[in-house]
């Protein structure tokens, strides 16, 4: 062992440059502690990545942020770290367009113009449309307790009466979470809405990536270091606590804590080992559900292209009313079947991505069909929202779940961490399992967090609990 | 048996909020003193309810501001349990 180890000595080392991770290390580095960051891919991010082909930029996987508005997560930290001034941030306005056969649903910057909207549309629900979003606004922590229990289905069902509204009002959660509201956590669902649907579209000019790179630079700044293409194998232990970790070309470097920022089933089962685990807590981490995957078309198209929706908007288009039966297809990567898909037109007008979440399969099952789901989704899109939209392709591409896994090593690909139902609600002792001192998860597979939002509030939470033992 | 209850429930909440046990007093308020947000409020619950296999109802959350709250609900649960299993 002592042949490898590495000189130095860290207070803290993080696995992972998503935006958790580097949110944590901003905040350990700027009290003083000494850092590290090791990242497996050649650039930060995580899913908050983009990438150039062809003289065209797309972001790879996460398309905007939310939680911005003041006292908004996303901006307390960012205002904290110094970030927002590093960072020119627009805000699309509508953030979002639900677009079924006949509803255009526009979510506004202004809460009370999508009510008003809503309510012209759905005037026999026009009290409960009032009520759940004043619901949803609330910031009182206990109050959003008491439906910890309950599905979003149960939820919207106290609100409304009307199927359809009660769909529209469902599907976002299926497109930016990947379950129906038969099972999604209300919870989580109204998070969802508080920090993402509500208060969204928020974009830092440049593209999603010149967001980690901020806050590398940042983390930098603050004494920070930072190593790409290093590769964590193992958690080293000793006598029950963190002493440092093993990386890829065999080094050895010594810390006092570790915070893992990757998925936590890779966490637990392979950088500690089963050996650490006692049974219960293996056996309960191998019967947790990771969340869904996304098949991401990304295309280049001309000047000339047109068609009627805003750029930066996130478009959400459904053709039926029936979630389950989406949800059902999705799981099967059934194109035909879902009818649905969501989109977004860069703010340049030069680029789309379409999305769809669909699940994992495997490396050889993306090889073979990659080019015909490609090539269907662009058929299906063109048929609904974007009429000649094939004439006018540059360049076409697409991330399938194999992509992502391969970019990030999240487990299955996972968009989202652990699926949002309500049984996995909280995961006692994930976020800073007992056993062994010194080692903390962050980032969306190690409690509630969703989204950017999500993960820079997990981040700040994380840095928050070292500091308060550290300092 | 109280004792033991509570002392669990301080190591939970030390847990999820980073406190040291010895900072977390029964009085300690979860919101004013311990800054308990509405993500920490339902990772204590389910810790708890984990940990002692019992359910809380729903419409009892709001109630529970107190470390002494949520040790008072816990044992009248428990207590309930026991019953149940003797009747």
């Amino acid at each position: 062992m002592s042949r490898h180890r590495s000189s130095e000595e860290y207070d803290a080392i993080i696995i992972g440059a998503g935006i958790g991770g580097l949110v944590c290390g901003c905040y350990l580095a700027k009290a003083g502690m000494k850092v590290l960051i090791c990242e497996q891919h050649h650039k930060p991010g995580g899913y908050c990545t983009s990438f150039k082909r062809k003289g065209f930029t797309f972001d790879a996987a996460a398309d905007c942020f939310g939680a911005y508005r003041e006292g908004g997560i996303t901006r307390k930290v960012f205002e904290e770290l110094g970030i927002d001034k590093k960072l020119e941030i627009i805000q699309f306005d509508p953030s979002l367009i639900i677009h079924t056969k006949e509803f255009k649903i526009r979510i506004w910057r202004d809460t009370k113009k999508t009510i008003e909207e809503l309510q012209s549309l759905f005037p026999e629900e026009k009290t409960s449309i009032s009520n759940f979003f004043n619901f949803l606004s609330l910031s009182n922590p206990a109050t959003f307790a008491k439906i910890k229990n309950w599905t979003f289905q149960k939820f919207i069902d106290s609100f409304f009466s009307n199927k359809k509204l009660k769909t529209i009002l469902s599907y976002p959660l299926l497109v930016m979470a990947g379950l129906p509201p038969t099972s999604m956590s209300a919870f989580l669902s109204g998070k969802l809405y508080y920090d993402f649907i509500l208060d969204g579209g928020y974009y830092p000019v440049g593209g999603m990536q010149s967001l980690p790179d901020a806050l590398a630079n940042r983390f930098q700044e603050f004494g920070g270091e930072m190593r790409f293409c290093t590769l964590v194998k193992k958690i080293l232990i000793q006598d029950g606590a963190v002493v440092g970790v093993k990386v890829e070309n065999g080094d050895y470097i010594t810390t006092r804590y570790v915070v893992s920022n990757c998925d936590a089933r890779q966490t637990f089962l392979n950088l500690l080992g089963e050996e650490n685990l006692d049974d219960t807590f293996s056996y309960s981490i191998k019967n947790m559900t990771p969340s869904i995957s996304n098949f991401i078309a990304y295309l280049g198209i001309d000047d000339t292209f047109s068609h009627s929706y805003p750029p930066g908007t996130a478009v959400l288009f459904l053709e039926h009313y029936n979630l389950d039966k989406a949800y059902k297809a999705m799981l099967q990567c059934d194109l035909k079947n879902y009818c649905g898909y969501s989109f977004r037109t860069s703010k340049n007008n030069k680029t789309i991505n379409i999305l769809v979440p669909v699940s994992f399969k495997n490396k050889n099952y993306w090889k073979k069909n990659k080019q015909k789901f490609l090539d269907s989704l662009i058929e299906k899109a063109e048929k609904y929202s974007l009429p000649n939209l094939s004439q006018h392709l540059v360049y076409k591409d697409a991330g399938t779940p194999y992509t992502l896994y391969r970019y990030t090593l999240n487990y299955k690909g996972a968009s989202y961490g652990w699926a949002s139902t309500v049984s996995q609600l909280a995961v006692p002792g994930f976020k800073k399992p007992s056993f062994i001192k010194g080692l903390y998860l962050t980032g969306h597979w190690s409690t509630l967090g969703l989204g950017i939002p999500g993960v820079a509030y997990v981040g700040y939470d994380t840095a928050k609990i070292i500091l308060r033992k550290y300092l | 048996m109280a004792d033991n209850v509570q002392k669990e429930i301080v190591s939970i909440v030390s847990d999820v909020t980073g406190f040291e046990p010895d900072e977390i007093t029964p009085e300690s308020n979860f919101y004013d003193d311990l800054e308990v947000d509405s993500v920490k409020a339902i990772e204590i619950a389910v810790a708890i309810e984990k940990r002692f296999k019992v359910t809380v109802r729903d419409e009892e959350i709001p109630n529970i501001t107190t470390v002494k709250q949520a040790v008072d609900i816990v044992e009248k649960l428990l207590e309930e349990k026991e019953d149940n299993v003797q009747a």
